[in-house]
């Protein structure tokens, strides 16, 4: 595996340079040579990971544990050439069936005879987002390997995304051995504490699961009220925001608006969803026009690795949302202005 | 609904069997005494629109005549020795709980609309009782109705706000690192679209689409 050649290539390096080596950890900050093979390894096991759930066959019970709740669900993935789908059954919480189809998703909710398409742009940005030459992911984390475990039945190799400042939280990963597919993933604050983890715990690959017929599955919505959520593309611009300070390491990914809808009270108003990455984590920020009866004070929270915090800036509300430090939410809601 | 030809127990007869729940032994009576009326079929429906109300936001019961609350309203201004303040609060009791739905419902929606005199008919609890369920039994379909008819653009608005049947939205409290926080549908309603949209990163898909799938749903308060 090349990740294996870049590994070894790093090593030898290291003793040659007599740069900064950290027990445990391969990190050549200050050389160059050895940043991009840093770059390209940390790049090079994304892709892996990446391909990994493109080629699978599998059927497996994952378990995600955040903010002391436990959540599972039942999944099915199939993916023949170009084609990828997969099956969601949630066995905690309300029921739902999710079914996601290459960049189509359809979600059942059976409680309220509900069905809801969307088409989601993010899910398919993956080689394209590692490929262009924005893509800072190595800058801004490191790859440190941690050696074998076994995970839903399956020998995993362990790695840690450590973040390279405190703007963002690391991650622990646990891939499978054969062909390199995410069995576990553990999002750490700053101090390596686990804020949110999830895990196959149980997993059968290369399972007989058939494309065709999870399809039609998908299609079958005959005593269901169908509903297509209105989403507007826009950039922020010409909404009339700007982020005054841009945020080390994340980048506007797109803007979208939410036209209001009369039916209840909380959504009667148009709202502005501004989405922002760094590649591995993602914030969202919401503007919607202030309320004084619902907007009653300003206050942050943190839900597992979700963080929130609100502000009010002129005569709007914004809620700054995402898998992140309180402090990097803090510069966003507070570089965000408004232009008249 | 307009006929009382049959008895009230026939009348749990059929009731249970639209829950079918009729003993084996107890279908030849039902079976007799439905032949003999006319308006069975109607007790039949009624039974079914009723079971398909009380069973919740998933129904399909559709309010679709309105002109049966007119004719109600005004065969019961039309009824001697109904007072008026019991007129005036017949239409709209939503806040009715279901349990006297259920007690009341059944045998009595038969009576109120009736052109020829029944045995009971001198006694004016009786026929309060019987308004009464009318009413309930109305207000029950309303409401479910007005769920339906109503298009909720999110299911997080769906579960907290309308089908929970008030007006304010649900707040559910949440421990974290800086104490009990509440959680309330707006917030919901973010926080899914962050996990929607927000979920641009080069994680492989599934993981990070399972992640948010597998994420739990708030469940819709029981009834």
């Amino acid at each position: 595996m090349n990740f294996k050649h870049f590994r070894s290539l790093a090593l030898a390096l290291t003793p040659l340079l007599a740069t900064n080596y950290v027990a445990g950890q391969t990190h050549f900050s200050s050389i160059p040579t050895a940043a991009v093979v840093e770059s390209r390894s940390i790049n090079d096991w994304l892709m892996r990971m990446h391909e990994s759930s493109r080629n699978r066959t599998y059927i497996g019970t994952y378990v995600v544990s955040s903010g002391g709740v436990i959540s599972s669900a039942k999944i099915w993935h199939v993916c023949e050439g170009n084609q990828q789908i997969e099956r969601v059954e949630t066995l905690t919480g309300a029921p739902r069936s999710i079914f996601r189809h290459n960049d189509r998703v359809v979600t059942f909710m059976p409680d309220h005879k509900l069905v809801r398409h969307e088409k989601r742009e993010s899910l398919g940005m993956f080689p394209e987002l590692l490929q262009s030459t924005d893509s800072r992911i190595a800058d801004f984390y490191k790859l440190r390997t941690e050696g074998v475990e076994r995970v839903g039945g399956v020998e995993a190799d362990v790695v840690t995304l450590v973040p390279k400042d405190t703007m963002r939280f690391g991650y622990r990963v646990w891939t499978e051995q054969k062909k390199g597919l995410v069995v576990k993933l553990q999002t750490l604050d700053i101090d390596s504490k686990v804020l949110e983890q999830a895990a196959f715990s149980e997993l059968q690959l290369d399972a007989p699961v058939k494309l065709d017929k999870l399809v039609q599955m998908m299609g079958r919505v005959e005593g269901y009220r169908v509903e297509q959520p209105v989403l507007i593309k826009t950039t922020a611009g010409a909404e009339g925001w700007l982020l005054k300070a841009p945020v080390a390491g994340f980048k506007p990914m797109s803007c979208y608006k939410r036209p209001a809808t009369q039916t209840t009270p909380i959504s009667s108003q148009d709202s502005l969803q501004w989405i922002f990455s760094d590649g591995l984590a993602s914030v969202s920020l919401f503007v919607e026009p202030f309320d004084r009866q619902r907007h009653d004070k300003e206050s942050s929270m943190s839900m597992g690795a979700t963080q929130t915090m609100t502000r009010q800036i002129g005569s709007h509300w914004v809620t700054a949302m995402g898998e992140v430090p309180m402090s990097t939410l803090r510069l966003f809601a507070n570089g965000l202005e408004h232009k008249k | 609904m307009q006929t009382p030809e049959l008895s009230p127990q026939n009348c749990e007869l059929l009731s249970a069997l639209a829950d079918g729940e009729l003993q084996q032994q107890e279908w030849p009576a039902l079976l007799q005494a439905c032949v003999h009326d006319p308006a069975a079929s109607g007790h039949w429906n009624a039974y079914h629109l009723i079971g398909e109300a009380l069973r919740g936001p998933g129904s399909s019961v559709r309010l679709t005549d309105a002109s049966f609350l007119i004719r109600l309203n005004r065969q019961l201004a039309r009824q001697p020795g109904v007072g008026p303040e019991f007129q005036t609060t017949v239409p709209v009791q939503v806040s009715m709980p279901y349990s006297s739905v259920v007690h009341n419902s059944a045998p009595t929606t038969a009576m109120g609309a009736r052109g020829a005199p029944a045995s009971n008919d001198g006694y004016f609890r009786w026929k309060r009782v019987a308004g009464f369920a009318c009413a309930a039994v109305i207000c029950a379909v309303a409401w479910n109705a007005s769920v339906l008819i109503l298009p909720s653009p999110r299911p997080q608005l769906a579960q907290s706000g309308a089908l929970a049947g008030d007006t304010e939205p649900l707040q559910v409290v949440v421990a974290s690192p800086q104490g009990l926080m509440v959680r309330d549908a707006r917030l919901e309603e973010l926080l899914t679209a962050h996990k929607q949209l927000g979920a641009t990163s080069a994680w492989p898909v599934p993981s990070g689409f399972l992640r948010n799938a597998t994420f739990e749903t708030p469940q819709s308060p029981r009834r």
